[in-house]
């Protein structure tokens, strides 16, 4: 290697000129009085520890943030992703909030016509349970399937027939 | 203060006539005016080897406080089989080499100036007036080229070239610092030189 030595004394020759970058006037006068201030403020004691307790208990985390100083472009690339995350996660939510399409076509389907109101109104507003059946059935166009009976044969609390009782003024 | 002068071992015995052992038991016991004497002794050696590192002023100022700091947190786990300069060392090199890989691709030069001696380096002079194609080309050209050569390294390969050709320190100590054996040492710096050969072929010429 003494051959390549030699072909590499320019090179040697030029790095010394790093030798000469001179720091800055005054530099070293209070460097070490920096240090030892530092020291006694415990300031480095309290961020390191943080730093390394971290790193001890969540290194994936630490390793994770690390990506992001290094690569500053995708921190943008990470909140924008968030962001469509949280956009589209709204619109699911609305979505399923509101009544689907085929629902609605389907009571529309199951409105009354005009003549039916009428029978309708004409008939007693409550229509009559039908206990047998175990089917309650109101004015409400939903069915509801709530059971006029538990499974016991008792009458279900909740469920109450409707009763006309005629009151004399 | 310059940083013209290699960097040697340190002497045990330095000016204050204390041991660097004595400093470091003291230091260790949270004698902090030992430490002090510490950080004056190798401030100077710490913050170049950074600095030739980061190519920037504040950077090396940063981290070679935060070598210092570590290495007093770290005190109680020195054991004494390096001497505290290559320990210490170990740890500013650790500090930069890790420093420099979340900086990646992030490169600011705050290079400080070059001294005045440089000008009347009959070295340099001879370099930049005879083996340099553009004559007017001027010293402080050739340090900003350098540098871009010398970034153009990996952290090993910079940290080796650096330790060896810029501050003197032996493959020996360089080896035990960068915690490698002396082969990969000497194949780094080859590799290095033979880099930064090619990077700076237009001041290569005879």
């Amino acid at each position: 290697m003494n051959g390549n030595e030699n072909n590499f004394e320019t090179v040697k020759l030029l790095l010394k000129l790093k030798q000469h970058e001179e720091p800055p006037p005054g530099y070293f006068h209070n460097f070490s009085g920096q240090v030892i201030s530092r020291i006694r403020a415990g300031e480095a004691g309290g961020a390191q520890g943080f730093a390394e307790q971290l790193q001890a208990t969540a290194p994936w985390l630490v390793n994770f943030l690390r990506i992001f100083e290094t690569k500053p472009g995708l921190i943008g690339a990470f909140a924008t992703s968030l962001c469509l995350l949280l956009v589209v996660g709204l619109f699911i939510a609305e979505r399923s909030d509101s009544v689907p399409k085929n629902f609605q076509s389907v009571a529309e389907n199951t409105q009354p016509t005009l003549d039916s109101v009428a029978s309708v109104t004409a008939a007693p507003m409550l229509a009559a349970a039908d206990p047998a059946s175990g089917i309650a059935v109101s004015t409400n166009p939903v069915l509801s399937l709530q059971p006029a009976t538990t499974l016991f044969g008792q009458q279900n609390p909740l469920f109450q027939s409707a009763s006309f009782a005629p009151v004399n003024h | 203060m310059t940083m013209s002068e290699p960097a040697a071992i340190p002497d045990a015995n330095a000016s204050a006539g204390i041991l660097e052992g004595d400093l470091v038991k003291r230091a260790r016991r949270g004698d902090l005016a030992a430490y002090d004497e510490l950080v004056k002794r190798y401030q100077e050696r710490i913050y170049a080897t950074i600095y030739h590192m980061t190519g920037n002023h504040e950077d090396a100022n940063d981290l070679a406080q935060e070598a210092f700091i570590k290495a007093f947190q770290a005190l109680k786990s020195f054991k004494g089989g390096s001497s505290f300069y290559t320990w210490l060392y170990r740890i500013a090199i650790n500090k930069t080499i890790n420093f420099l890989k979340q900086r990646k691709n992030r490169h600011h030069f705050s290079l400080n100036d070059l001294d005045f001696n440089t000008e009347h380096n009959p070295d340099l002079v001879a370099l930049i007036s005879h083996k340099t194609p553009q004559r007017d080309a001027g010293l402080a050209e050739l340090q900003k080229k350098l540098n871009e050569a010398l970034f153009k390294l990996s952290e090993p390969h910079r940290m080796v070239v650096v330790l060896h050709d810029v501050q003197g320190v032996s493959h020996e100590e360089i080896a035990e610092a960068m915690n490698c054996n002396i082969g990969t040492v000497r194949s780094r710096l080859f590799y290095a030189r033979q880099q930064l050969q090619g990077h700076l072929a237009e001041y290569m010429q005879p």
